[in-house]
């Protein structure tokens, strides 16, 4: 219940308007900060929903597959160059993203994650950070703008910050093999 | 299972007869260098405060500016890397039931690395060939062997910090499911810190090199200067964690206390790997070429780095109080009669505490824009720093040397010694005061930094500042002599004082204390976000710096 309060107050956080604003004016903090914050909200207010509607989500994700690949399609969706913009241009588009970062992404992910097993997680891992790979080779290199609202210099940031997301992603995946917890814990 | 029986015997022969012999040597090498190591430096630093003052003119072969950069260097990386190798490895030996052989061959080969690299650092700065301060600003060039030096100092460090997590993983191996013991957690995160911090400069000085040599024409000044503060800054913090791990780990079992909550104090250096690398910017803030946004984006990570301070103040209270209440104390503040003021060994961590509460609200004033507007590179800042580093770190180390130099030598601390320590403790604290107090009032009057003494033709502002210049020489002149008698403790600790048995004071949990969660193990997932933390910082502005860069500049040697 706690965290599901937390959740709420950040997620009503980042949708002041001037927060709102500040985070969209620079492009990564847009996708690399904003974004993640709205998916860590709804992971937040993941535990009450599941309380409150216990049928739901044994009915529709027993297995988790459901629920990582709405979270999947809910992401690589805004990963678009093109999303960003609209987000940016229509109102209908920004309350879209307002919803379904949390609800459609946080929350299933939440839902999902231990669910799916070893071997499940680690086809997330590893899927999240090939596209991370792809992404930073598409920004770093792409030779045109590809926002409208973006400068190409903020277009070649996030790139890099894909690039770090990735490795990231890459450390923790090869980690999980070099240090065995089970075998410390 | 043969070893495992093995080292498990070792370890309790370990807490039976004390530090083992071939440990005892490497450690104690390391603490010796780092006190002559602190003469010098002290010796440099009267130097200084007798020349701001204007009471002695330095010779045209050792200038201000050449002993203002070894003054530096000597004191705030020399000394207190080598002091926190040889303290965190007693401590990892202590902890862990011994050194590896392998881990103890490692730490001698970095202890070589450093001392080739510091070698070739002061060479090149006594030549008069590297005046370039410790911060070693481009485009101010220095011989490419100042940086060669630099770079052995590093690979010293990493090789060190390697022997500590080789020696973790190892416990780990041979105690399932336990927790590392906390003063080995603190080792853990100190060294993983400083690793973390030590990225960037290393990329800078690989720049550096072939530039000082000739092969590239130009450097990107902006980027080295935040390079570098990714590592400056971030040192200066691994020093203070030092600090901080004997105030968890040793000052509650020196006065006899419990510790406040082990999960607390973890969380406390869980919190310092992650956050503290992109605090650098703070020392960047009149910088030009880093937007607004992002410099106020980072006022918050910088205000982030004082949480675990305020746990740990709020950590050690604690436990001073529920010790003096322990001990039969009555009333609000009562407990506080009931503390061993005359016990060194106490006294030192003590003020090095309450300095930190003056010297902190002093960091959180100047990493605000418009404050920092007011004192940026005025002796404001080497007043506090001299709080911080000098007084709360240093002062520490002090206290800590009272027992961690008996214990190795196998000896004691009589209480003749305890006495000379208590007056070296007042020295240091008055002379400390006197000159950083000086520092912060003459720097707000606006008397730079890094300057020999001048007073710009008898211009009525400079003059002005003299009262207080006299008064950091005083403070200086004392200092001098507290560092003198320092020194001279340090080694009859080590070859002098009675022969004895001397504890590691490792203090216990309360008997009620819950468990520590399993998830303060976690290093992967702490190093991980750390990495992270460190790209959100960094990504945006440097490669700003580097893809709307100038054309770069040549070198330039100012002196
Ligand atoms: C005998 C004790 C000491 C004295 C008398 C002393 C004095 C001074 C003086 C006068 C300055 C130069 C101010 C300027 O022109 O900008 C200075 C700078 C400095 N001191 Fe000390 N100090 C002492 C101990 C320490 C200690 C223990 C540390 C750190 C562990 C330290 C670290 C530094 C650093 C990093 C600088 C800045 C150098 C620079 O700006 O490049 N000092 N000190
Ligand atoms: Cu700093």
């Amino acid at each position: 219940m706690k965290q599901a309060i937390y959740g709420l107050v950040l997620y009503v956080f980042l949708m002041l308007p001037p927060v709102a604003s500040l985070a969209e004016s620079i492009m990564t903090v847009h996708m690399h900060m904003q974004m993640p914050l709205f998916v860590i909200a709804g992971m937040l207010m993941a535990p009450y929903l599941k309380q409150r509607f216990p049928g739901f989500f044994s009915k529709w994700n027993h297995n988790g597959v459901p629920g990582i690949l709405l979270f999947f399609i809910i992401m690589v969706y805004w990963m678009l160059p093109r999303a960003m913009d609209e987000a940016l241009a229509y109102q209908s588009v920004e309350i879209f993203k307002f919803i379904s970062l949390p609800f459609l992404a946080g929350v299933p992910l939440r839902d999902s994650w231990n669910k799916l097993g070893s071997i499940g997680q680690n086809v997330i891992l590893v899927s999240f950070s090939i596209i991370s790979g792809l992404m930073a080779w598409l920004y770093i290199f792409s030779p045109t703008q590809l926002c409208n609202n973006y400068l190409k210099v903020e277009q070649i940031t996030l790139g890099w910050a894909f690039l770090f997301l990735g490795l990231s992603i890459i450390i923790y995946f090869v980690q999980q093999f070099f240090v065995d917890q089970s075998q410390y814990e | 299972m043969a070893l495992a029986l093995k080292e498990t015997f070792s370890e309790k022969t370990n807490k039976a007869l004390g530090v083992n012999s071939e440990d005892a040597k490497l450690t104690l090498t390391y603490l010796s260098l780092a006190f002559i190591i602190l003469f010098l430096g002290g010796t440099l630093g009267l130097l200084q405060g007798l020349n701001r003052a204007g009471l002695l003119e330095l010779p045209s072969w050792l200038n201000y500016y050449q002993v203002l950069t070894a003054h530096g260097i000597l004191l705030v990386v020399v000394f207190t890397t080598l002091f926190m190798v040889g303290y965190f490895y007693s401590g990892v030996s202590h902890t862990l039931g011994g050194l590896l052989p392998k881990v103890r061959k490692i730490a001698w080969t970095a202890l070589g690395s450093m001392l080739f690299g510091v070698a070739l650092v002061a060479a090149t700065v006594f030549m008069g060939e590297a005046s370039v301060m410790y911060t070693f600003y481009p485009p101010m060039q220095a011989s490419p062997w100042f940086y060669i030096g630099l770079v052995f100092v590093v690979l010293g460090v990493w090789l060190a910090a390697f022997g500590v997590f080789i020696s973790a993983a190892n416990w780990k191996k041979r105690n399932r499911g336990q927790h590392l013991p906390m003063f080995s957690f603190f080792a853990v995160g100190g060294f993983l810190l400083l690793f973390l911090g030590s990225l960037g400069v290393t990329a800078e000085v690989l720049m550096l090199i072939p530039w000082a040599f000739g092969w590239t024409e130009t450097v990107n000044v902006m980027l080295s200067r935040t390079l570098f503060w990714a590592f400056g800054h971030t040192a200066v913090n691994v020093w203070y964690l030092v600090a901080v791990s004997a105030w968890y780990v040793a000052v509650p079992k020196i006065i006899g206390g419990r510790t406040f909550s082990d999960t607390l104090a973890r969380v406390v250096v869980i919190l310092s790997v992650i956050l503290n690398v992109p605090g650098g910017f703070h020392h960047q803030i009149i910088d030009p070429a880093i937007g607004e946004g992002i410099k106020f984006m980072h006022v918050f990570m910088s205000l982030s780095i004082s949480l675990p301070s305020l746990l740990t103040a709020f950590a050690m209270f604690a436990i001073f109080e529920r010790a003096g209440r322990k001990k039969g104390a009555k009333g609000l503040l009562g407990w506080i009669k009931k503390l061993p003021w005359g016990d060194v060994r106490f006294l030192a961590p003590m003020i090095a505490m309450i300095t930190f509460i003056p010297a902190g609200a002093g960091g959180i004033a100047q990493t605000n824009n418009q404050l920092n507007q007011v004192v940026h590179n005025s002796l404001w800042i080497v007043g506090h720093f001299h709080l911080t580093v000098g007084v709360t770190v240093a002062l520490t180390f002090f206290g800590i040397t009272y027992w961690l130099i008996p214990y190795l030598s196998k000896r004691e601390l009589t209480p003749k010694l305890n006495k000379l320590g208590v007056i070296q403790t007042l020295m240091w604290t008055v002379g400390m005061y006197l000159m950083a107090g000086a520092m912060h009032w003459v720097g707000l009057l606006g008397s730079p930094r890094r300057t020999s003494f001048s007073t710009y033709g008898d211009h009525a502002t400079a003059l002005g500042w003299s009262p207080y210049l006299f008064s950091l020489a005083i403070g200086g002149t004392l200092l001098f002599l507290a560092v003198v008698l320092m020194v001279y403790i340090a080694f009859h600790l080590m070859f002098k004082a009675p022969k004895g048995n001397t504890e590691f004071p490792i203090a216990e949990p309360e008997d009620d204390a819950a468990p520590t969660p399993q998830w303060t193990e976690r290093w992967g997932l702490w190093i991980v976000i750390a990495f992270a933390i460190i790209s959100m910082g960094y990504v945006i502005p440097v490669v700003d710096m580097i893809v709307n860069a100038p054309p770069g500049s040549p070198p330039f040697r100012t002196w």
